[in-house]
């Protein structure tokens, strides 16, 4: 797992062909600008310039004037805060690992198929991912209420729910939450890791099965490694939209009729801050948080997996 | 049709009479003011819930110059703050307030006419004071804050107690007439005639059915404090006496609102004995939710603890019109208010479902109910003998408390939990809730 920059500092010998390396690379980078340049002002609009106006709000009171750290220790303080977070800490710990395993072995499954089967099924995974987030909860609503569900035999038997309200006891959500979100997240993700299955050498797979591997050796030993990058990616990209749970939540609390608190998850929590009573800093202070832990699980899963490494 | 469009000259009249006899209009007072008399017209923007929305159309229809725009939401219903979080957008971008908005939810005018929302319009220089005054005295009381009127309801909503007279009769059952005789009757159905119920209690607003009835003081402003006592003898009595109903099915800790609920003691099923609710259930819950056949259903009047007496109870409802102070056309805005909650009544599918505020709607809609053959006997002396028994105790407040109720106690309930075990949780809940809205709590 050597980096090419370390190679050229490693091995004297071939400085010269690191040199013309970095000359191609430093010739390269304005012929791929004009490629990067069309998502530039979107991530500025809606991503830097977001974040630099959350910040800016954290840490600043109505009146503009600095509050330090005050918006995030009444945050932090607020009777809703530790639940929401708990709840959505738990919530992201069940899917992050539904995802991470599911999605890998099923994609893994797949790859074994003769083409046909496996396009089939590619297709059938990805179908509920097609469906918008806030119409598949809906859908969900209806799964979970043990009257009307086409699977009320297993909420029955397997949740223990003979009414709506048990379906959506405090207890059960972060899984309920969890399954809702992979069953519409999930199928994306598994035409994503197939394509990175696709990218891997056919005569690598040949070598290992001459090699005398068997299709469980060659899943996991072989491929599993090679994808791994794409694995990290999914998991960070994941995470950042666990911790920012809202319609699932938010739709619930309403069909509910209010059974489930509208303060369940931090984002929920950051959104009745601010539209609710009207303090956009605190809200703010909620976002940071919620950003900071993001950005920390994203620089652990980098840092861990050489997400960034150009070669291996 | 006829009589609707007379009915609105009527008022028009009444209007520009008001107008004439130079009712101390405050020039000095903020907010918009309608020039009485003066014949609406112009754009509207109504936001109304689901069941407010015929008599939206239905004055859209009567008033073609009033180019009136719809807008349906969900009414704030069972502690939504959706009217909240819009308003803090519309202040925040300076524009799109509609002019006039119902809600379902009684409190909605104290946080209102309050900072940081400061939305509702004071309705003094809008709807003249002799038609004000035909409100009775206990509803104007809940539209106003610091002082002023800031809505008008667009019904009363008491609890009383719905009975089913039919199975009554056919059990050979009396109609208690206090909490005692109901409980003990539950206990007697719940051997007879397992399966039936007398009431329930897994609605977002349970506790303004049985508690706020029976004085218990979980909203009390005390001067600028607000007493939350869940331990109060009001209170614990309440839950004891409940607990054993819950437990055996008399009682169930379930939504009248659900499928669950509809399929097990609704329609042919037909299991509802007896039912504390509010005055608009007959239309909105036995006839089009629970589908129960006419000739069955009559109300009683809300039930007494022992032998206190005045007997108080509670209220489920009782939701406000209110007019906007960012309004461009508050002539039309106050027509249209005006014309809602006097004139409007209509009878069949499009019927008022509640009990009208303004009093001399109330005695015609009452008149209507009297001969409404979907009632086994006459519902409106109940309805009218409750109307004053709401207990004055339980004040508004600026926070929803449905939403409380329903985390701490309903899915406790239904995990099988007692009540009276859940009235601490309930009431440091609530606490919690009241002090994050800006109040100073007072626990005993």
């Amino acid at each position: 797992m050597r980096s090419s920059e370390s190679d050229e500092v490693s091995a004297p010998a071939a400085t010269a062909a690191g040199a013309r390396a970095v000359q191609v690379r430093g010739r390269r980078a304005p012929r791929t600008f004009p490629f990067v340049l069309p998502y530039l002002p979107f991530l500025f609009l809606f991503g830097i310039f977001p974040m630099i106006y959350a910040a800016t709000l954290a840490f600043t009171n109505d009146t503009g004037a600095w509050a330090g750290f005050g918006n995030f220790e009444r945050t932090f303080t607020d009777y809703r805060f530790v639940p929401a977070l708990l709840h959505i800490l738990l919530y992201t710990g069940v899917w992050l690992s539904l995802l991470l395993v599911l999605v890998v072995g099923l994609a893994l499954l797949l790859h074994g198929r003769a083409n046909r089967v496996s396009t089939t099924y590619r297709f059938l995974f990805y179908l509920p991912g097609a469906l918008a987030g806030a119409a598949s909860v809906l859908v969900w609503l209806f799964m979970l209420d043990p009257s009307v569900s086409p699977g009320s035999f297993l909420l029955r038997n397997v949740l223990g729910s003979h009414l709506f309200v048990e379906s959506i006891a405090p207890g059960k959500l972060p899984f309920i939450f969890a399954m809702i979100a992979f069953w519409t997240g999930a199928g994306g993700w598994i035409v994503v890791m197939y394509g990175a299955l696709n990218t891997i050498p056919h005569d690598l797979e040949e070598a290992a099965r001459i090699d005398g591997a068997g299709p469980v050796t060659i899943a996991l030993r072989l491929k599993l490694p090679l994808i791994r990058k794409w694995v990290a990616y999914m998991a960070i990209l994941s995470f950042a939209t666990g911790t920012q749970l809202f319609v699932e939540p938010q739709l619930v609390n309403q069909a509910s009729l209010g059974l489930v608190p509208d303060t369940w998850s931090s984002n929920q929590l950051a959104y009745q801050m601010a539209f609710r009573y009207g303090d956009f800093n605190a809200a703010a202070a909620i976002a940071v948080d919620l950003l900071a832990i993001g950005l920390f699980a994203a620089v652990l899963v980098v840092t861990r997996t050489g997400l960034f490494r150009a070669e291996d | 049709m006829m009589q609707r469009s007379l009915l609105s000259a009527v008022v028009v009249s009444m209007l520009a009479l008001a107008g004439c006899g130079g009712d101390s209009a405050d020039d000095s007072a903020k907010g918009p003011t309608a020039s009485p008399g003066a014949s609406a017209s112009g754009k509207l923007t109504v936001w109304v819930d689901a069941a407010r929305l015929p008599v939206a159309q239905a004055y859209a229809k009567e008033h073609a110059n009033v180019k009136t725009d719809i807008v349906t939401f969900d009414g704030d219903g069972n502690g939504a703050t959706t009217l909240q979080t819009k308003i803090q957008l519309w202040n925040r971008t300076g524009k799109g307030w509609p002019d006039v908005v119902f809600s379902e939810q009684v409190n909605d005018p104290v946080w209102m006419a309050r900072k940081p929302f400061e939305f509702a319009a004071p309705l003094e220089d809008l709807i003249p004071k002799n038609l004000v005054s035909d409100w009775p005295e206990a509803s104007t009381a809940q539209c106003t804050v610091d002082g002023k009127l800031y809505c008008v309801q667009d019904n009363v909503a008491p609890v009383v107690l719905w009975v089913n007279k039919k199975l009554m009769d056919q059990f050979g059952y009396a109609v208690p007439t206090t909490w005692q005789e109901w409980a003990s009757l539950a206990q007697k159905v719940a051997k007879e005639h397992p399966g039936y119920i007398v009431g329930n209690v897994g609605d977002s607003y349970g506790h303004w059915i049985y508690f706020w009835g029976n004085q218990c003081p979980l909203e009390q402003l005390k001067d600028d404090r607000l007493l939350i006592n869940s331990a109060d003898e009001h209170c614990t009595r309440v839950a004891s006496m409940l607990d054993p109903l819950i437990k055996n099915g008399t009682v169930p800790p379930l939504s009248v609102f659900t499928p669950d609920f509809a399929k097990k003691y609704g329609g042919a099923n037909d299991k509802v004995l007896l039912m504390p609710g509010p005055s608009w259930y007959a239309q909105a819950l036995f006839d089009q939710t629970l589908h129960i056949p006419a000739g069955q259903i009559t109300a009683a009047p809300p039930l007494q603890w022992e032998n206190e007496s005045p007997t108080t109870t509670g209220q489920v409802g009782g939701g406000p019109w209110i007019i906007s102070k960012h309004t461009a056309n508050p002539t039309a805005a106050a027509d249209f208010v005006v014309w809602a909650t006097t004139v409007f009544n209509p009878s069949g599918a499009d019927a008022r479902p509640g009990l009208p505020a303004y009093a001399p709607l109330a005695a015609k809609w009452l008149q209507m109910q009297a001969e409404n053959p979907y009632f086994a006997a006459d519902p409106t002396p109940a309805l009218k003998t409750s109307t004053s028994q709401i207990w004055q105790g339980w004040h508004l407040v600026t926070y929803p408390d449905q939403p409380v109720w329903s985390n701490t106690v309903v899915t406790q309930l239904v995990a099988g939990k007692d009540l009276s075990s859940l009235l601490k949780p309930l009431g440091d809940a609530l606490a919690q809730a009241a002090q994050a809205a800006g109040y100073a709590v007072i626990r005993e």
